[in-house]
């Protein structure tokens, strides 16, 4: 895959082999890159993203929902939000798409060997983090305790319902869910408290002593989920945040993403809050 | 004694020679009375005495729109084909040359933008020296000795001093001998203060002015028209679009000038906003014309050519924060 930071370059075409509706709006798009040894050199770090160009509608920047599969599949979990993410939609099995990256600095996973990872998710925000915790797992044995806790706006907004329940499962890590409102549709069999995240946090037991969250969601999580970790005594630089801004061109020239003096696409997207504490609008 | 003396005499034969090397464009007036670099057709038209032009030179590098790939069905997206065009560019004042400095950093210093650096690569710059007027302030920020040109004319009463800043200038030069008289007696340079500017203090500090008053003041008066970042030398924020074509199958993705003051800028998918009202985006202008973004964290770009404070419609000045520094 294309690792060269310009903007022009041209986008590697790919294929969508398979379609996995989520919720009412939001499908995990499987792509094969039609190169298979363009797909072979792909390198993946948890946390990336890449440009995706829908022809005729232009590119957007999307998370990689996982890493790339045995049959070098990328997946991408994409809301129906805007005129790119619409067009999307439309497309089935055997559609042309292209990509270009994977860009950004993802999270620092080999930094975080043998230290106990806490992945928080609000809504969409389990994208990137799905990526990273298939990683954790992958690794299994690098690290301590990996603890996910995913906050959606209802049962039937909770995405990737059916590995979810796989991951309840297992033994190896610990699974909490929580939604905003309860409809009377039960969320299919899976064990979900009521309430926003920062509830769930506080009334779950975890160590915080060589413990690293990661955090990705809408961008009223950030700012209370920030503030809970901190009262169980995260330390600023031990909390991890994947930010979305509206990335352009994905390396650093378009100037659409800056936080504080930092580019979003290039410096992140994936943040410590020591480095965003302070810096006026970046939460 | 060097022969680097143009009498002003010469001017049409000079821009002859010129156009043997490529297009020459400079400053003219448009027949709605506005100053502007654009084609010289004929030695009338050069303005010479120009103050500042609307648009600056970015457009030669970045145009407003330009197409930077197309997509057709059977083929895929291809670029078209990049620019080839030679152009000299004359009579840039040091604040315009300092501008295309700055730009030259953002778009080639890491990993060289193609569209830019062809036309880059076929541009010459030729630089005049000028005489400032109530809107400058080229020498707060740094930007009066003239820098990053192939050719260099300061002014005298009789003529132009002429030098070389490229090995393209030199042979520039070396075809214009003919036209070239004795030097006359070198100009005394003009004084420069020592004093560093209230501006580079500020800057090296990495202020943001946090509790100024004045953001509020700005936010209430802007109209967020976006002309300040328009004419700047160095705003080059960009917007990536494609269009599909008539034939509902192939498509164009073009890149324009975008705009921080504009609501959109700070828009993501899905409608929410990091920078929904003016003073956010004044503050993220302030940024990234005196602080930096990414890789070009600490480099101050504003060249202090007084375009903003001069096309401002409610009179807005940044400057104004620096005064508490003097």
């Amino acid at each position: 895959m294309s690792t060269n930071h310009d903007m022009t370059a041209i986008p590697l075409p790919a294929t969508v082999i398979e379609l996995r509706k989520l919720s009412d709006d939001t499908t995990l798009f499987r792509l094969r890159l039609d190169d298979a040894i363009a797909a072979r050199r792909l390198k993946v770090i948890p946390g990336q993203f890449v440009q995706l160009s829908v022809p005729a509608g232009g590119e957007v920047p999307i998370s990689l929902a996982a890493l790339p599969g045995e049959d070098g599949a990328l997946e991408l979990c994409v809301r129906r939000v805007g005129h790119v993410t619409a067009l999307l939609h439309t497309l089935a099995p055997g559609a042309g798409v292209a990509i270009r990256g994977p860009y950004g600095n993802g999270f620092p996973v080999t930094d975080w060997r043998g230290k106990n990872v806490l992945l928080l998710a609000g809504g969409l925000g389990i994208a990137p983090l799905r990526s990273l915790l298939h990683f954790l797992l992958r690794h299994r044995s690098d690290f301590g305790e990996i603890t996910l806790m995913y906050g959606a706006r209802e049962p039937a907004a909770i995405l990737f319902k059916e590995e979810l329940s796989e991951l309840s499962g297992r033994r190896d890590m610990h699974l909490f869910l929580t939604v905003d409102f309860v409809s009377e549709e039960p969320p299919g069999g899976l064990v979900c408290h009521t309430g926003l995240l920062p509830g769930l946090l506080s009334g779950v037991n975890f160590t915080t002593e060589n413990t690293v969250a990661a955090l990705c969601g809408p961008p009223a999580l950030y700012r209370c989920v920030v503030e809970e970790l901190q009262g169980f005594g995260f330390p600023a630089d031990s909390i991890f945040l994947s930010l979305e801004r509206r990335m352009k061109c994905g390396v650093g020239l378009c100037c659409h993403c800056a936080i504080g003096e930092l580019f979003c696409c290039t410096d992140g997207p994936v943040f410590r809050y020591a480095d965003l504490r302070g810096v006026e609008g970046a939460l | 004694m060097a022969k680097d003396f143009l009498p002003i005499g010469s001017i049409p034969d000079f821009l002859d020679a010129l156009a043997t090397f490529g297009e020459v464009h400079g400053p003219l007036l448009t027949d709605d009375g506005v100053q502007v670099f654009g084609r010289i057709a004929s030695p009338a038209d050069l303005r010479l005495d120009y103050r500042r032009t609307l648009l600056p030179p970015k457009k030669y590098l970045l145009p407003p729109r330009e197409t930077v790939l197309t997509y057709a069905p059977d083929s895929g997206y291809r670029p078209p084909p990049l620019p080839d065009r030679d152009i000299i560019l004359l009579a840039l004042h040091p604040c315009d040359l300092a501008g295309i400095a700055y730009l030259d950093m953002a778009f080639t210093s890491t990993e060289p933008d193609p569209w830019y650096r062809a036309r880059r690569r076929r541009l010459t710059l030729i630089g005049l020296s000028c005489e400032p007027d109530e809107f400058c302030f080229c020498a707060e920020v740094g930007a009066a000795t003239p820098g990053n040109f192939d050719l260099f004319l300061e002014r005298t009463p009789a003529g132009f001093h002429i030098r070389t800043g490229s090995r393209r200038g030199e042979k520039i030069l070396a075809r214009l001998a003919r036209l070239l008289g004795e030097s006359e007696p070198a100009l005394s340079s003009p004084q420069r203060c020592n004093i560093e500017s209230a501006i580079l203090v500020a800057v090296r500090r990495g202020e943001t002015f946090p509790y100024s008053p004045l953001w509020d003041e700005f936010a209430s008066r802007c109209l967020s028209c976006g002309a300040c970042s328009l004419c700047c030398p160095t705003c080059y924020c960009f917007d990536v679009r494609e269009y599909g074509l008539l034939d509902g199958e192939s498509a164009e993705r073009i890149r324009e000038w975008d705009n921080c003051l504009f609501m959109a800028h700070g828009e993501t998918a899905g409608g929410f906003n990091f920078r929904k009202n003016r003073r956010e985006r004044f503050l993220y202008r302030y940024r990234h014309k005196y602080l930096g973004f990414g890789p070009t964290r600490g480099t101050l770009s504003c060249v202090g050519c007084g375009r903003c404070r001069e096309v401002c419609p409610v009179r807005i000045d940044l400057l104004e924060l620096f005064k508490e520094e003097r």
